[in-house]
């Protein structure tokens, strides 16, 4: 097999210094010259969990509440920000891919920090919000970066998918948009798991996102983890994602230059 | 001086080729979905439409050497360049280098405009694999070589297409390559710059850095390569003093297409004075450029025409 690794290999350190400045550029040039900045990356999940809680708990008086949809939504935005940026994050950077040799997953990978680093910002209004709705802090809050690293974990290696099957197939980063939408209805976020009938029941566990939503839920409103049997199910799918992400990712990473 | 001829092997390509396809066709999904046929079609043709940019390259170039690549626009000179740089992979063969490599393949790529031009000089540091703090050690350096103190915070959509240059050039002649790979770059910038940049990679020459230049500027290329070596549709068609191996190219100008001709006519016109020295010095080579030209009036007619020209300048000024 041709090699052309050139010698003297990179530091761990210059791997992870180099998806920091990556993500702090991205950051900083999202919110450079707005006058709210990251305020903004609440008001996707603020504005919408309000005309929810309106239609869905007064107009059809489904009893639902605001802070059901809001913890649901904040992690929604930061799994659906993360993976439809990484979508376009290869296909963005081709001048760079062509030109630099650099350690190519960085891209991706910093896409998904700035969303997750945006999430955890906007995490104590999350908190703030279910605070005042009276539900304290609990034990099972301790779960929550059991959900945080599980969602993290997926949202990463479908990053990883994504973006590299993206360079080849370009309509991916459209089928993408068009399936974060379904997967969105799909998924027990503006509902719960237990409304799902019966017979449509399995949907919610072939979803690897379901366990982690119905997690972030149960956690802050219920004060008990979900069953571990759905946590288990969703480390497996995660460590899956993981590993088809990677494992395509390494596969395609050669002709990114050339494709491009 | 070491002679680099005596040197350990730094860059080795073993039998290299490279294939590229011509197009993609049916890699869209409406084209797919609404022509099924000639997507089959067109998939079943794949194997046909394809360009081997690169066929069969073996050479070496050892520790502390300068071998320049000169070839017709086209001649798989640049692809070669890149194979080098890792940046694409070889079809068949081999590539091998040693020691720290620092390319400089079209400058100022990955320079973000928004961002100021000392946050791109870290940014493009850590790309190439160094970490930040030898980038801010480094960073006075870059900055005084390009001569841009006083714009180095100012995003870079500031800059002109000059500074661009100048900053790009600065970060990976700073970067204490063993290895520098340079492709074409020089021709941009102002004059005065690009004698700098020569005699930066002088100096590293003289430190004993191995340097692989693809270049038009044939002048150049005899300056300073201890080899050169000639590309031609994608093979090595001679590897050698670079006298000689610019000599050959310039002669194998002349004969083929016009289409490359026309192109090489644009880069000989930069070392024009070049040619023209080596028509007064070298008979040898002169005779043999003549009897090349002689067959082709037209470009002939072109050379004369310039040389005319320049001797009319030399009358002025004098």
């Amino acid at each position: 097999m041709a090699m052309a690794r050139p010698a003297g290999g990179r530091s761990m350190r210059n791997a992870v210094e180099l998806v920091l400045a990556l993500t702090a550029r991205d950051l900083k040039l999202r919110y450079q010259g707005s006058v709210l900045g990251w305020a903004w990356s609440l008001a996707r999940p603020l504005a919408l969990g309000a005309v929810l809680a309106f239609a869905l708990g007064r107009v059809l008086g489904t009893g639902i509440t605001a802070e059901f949809l809001l913890a649901g939504l904040f992690p929604w935005f930061w799994f659906q920000g993360a993976v439809q940026g990484a979508s376009g994050s290869f296909i963005g950077n081709g001048g760079l891919l062509k030109k630099v040799r650099f350690p190519r997953a960085v891209l991706p990978l910093s896409t998904v920090l700035g969303a997750t680093l945006q999430f955890l910002l906007s995490l104590p209004v999350l908190i703030g919000f279910v605070v005042a709705s009276g539900h304290g802090p609990g034990p099972a809050w301790l779960g929550l970066p059991l959900v945080f690293a599980l969602q993290l974990g997926l949202t990463a290696g479908l990053g990883l998918f994504v973006a590299s099957v993206t360079v080849y197939f370009r309509d991916l980063e459209h089928i993408t948009e068009v399936l974060l939408t379904l997967l969105f209805y799909g998924t027990p976020i503006i509902y719960a798991a237990e409304l799902v009938p019966e017979g449509y029941r399995w949907l919610t566990y072939v979803n690897p996102l379901a366990p982690i939503m119905e997690g972030w839920r149960g956690i802050l409103l219920d004060g008990e983890l979900p069953p571990a049997s759905h946590l288990g199910a969703s480390a497996v799918l995660t460590a899956a994602a993981l590993a088809v992400g990677w494992a395509v990712f390494r596969r395609l990473e050669d002709g990114f230059a050339d494709a491009i | 001086m070491p002679t680099p001829s005596e040197g350990e092997v730094v860059v080795a390509a073993r039998g290299v080729s490279r294939r590229y396809p011509l197009a993609v066709p049916g890699q869209a999904l409406k084209t797919t979905l609404l022509h099924p046929g000639q997507a089959l079609a067109a998939w079943r043709r794949r194997g046909r439409r394809e360009l081997w940019a690169v066929r069969d390259v073996t050479f070496e170039v050892r520790r502390g050497e300068f071998f320049s690549i000169v070839g017709a626009n086209g001649s798989g000179k640049s692809t070669l360049l890149r194979l080098l740089a890792g940046l694409s992979k070889p079809t068949r063969g081999t590539v091998e280098l040693q020691g720290r490599v620092s390319t400089l393949l079209e400058l100022g790529s990955g320079f973000h405009p928004q961002v100021s031009g000392r946050e791109n000089v870290i940014m493009n540091g850590l790309l190439m694999g160094r970490t930040k703090r030898e980038m801010e050690a480094l960073l006075p350096r870059i900055v005084e070589f390009a001569g841009l103190r006083e714009f180095i915070d100012q995003p870079m959509r500031t800059y002109s297409s000059g500074m661009y240059v100048r900053l790009g050039f600065a970060i990976a002649a700073f970067m204490e390559p063993e290895v520098l790979l340079v492709d074409e770059v020089l021709a941009v910038g102002d004059a005065k710059f690009q004698e700098k940049c020569y005699d930066h990679i002088a100096r590293l020459q003289r430190e004993g850095v191995t340097i692989v230049m693809v270049s038009h500027d044939l002048g150049a290329v005899e300056r300073f390569s201890d080899r050169a070596a000639l590309m031609e549709r994608g093979r090595m068609v001679a590897v050698g003093p670079p006298r000689k191996v610019v000599g050959l190219h310039l002669e194998r100008l002349a004969e083929t297409s016009p289409e490359i001709r026309q192109a090489i006519e644009e880069g000989m016109a930069a070392d024009e004075e070049g040619v023209r020295r080596r028509l007064a010095e070298d008979p040898e080579w002169a005779a043999e450029f003549a009897a090349a030209l002689e067959r082709h009036p037209g470009f002939h007619e072109k050379l004369r025409q310039e040389a005319g020209k320049g001797r009319a300048d030399d009358a002025r000024a004098d």
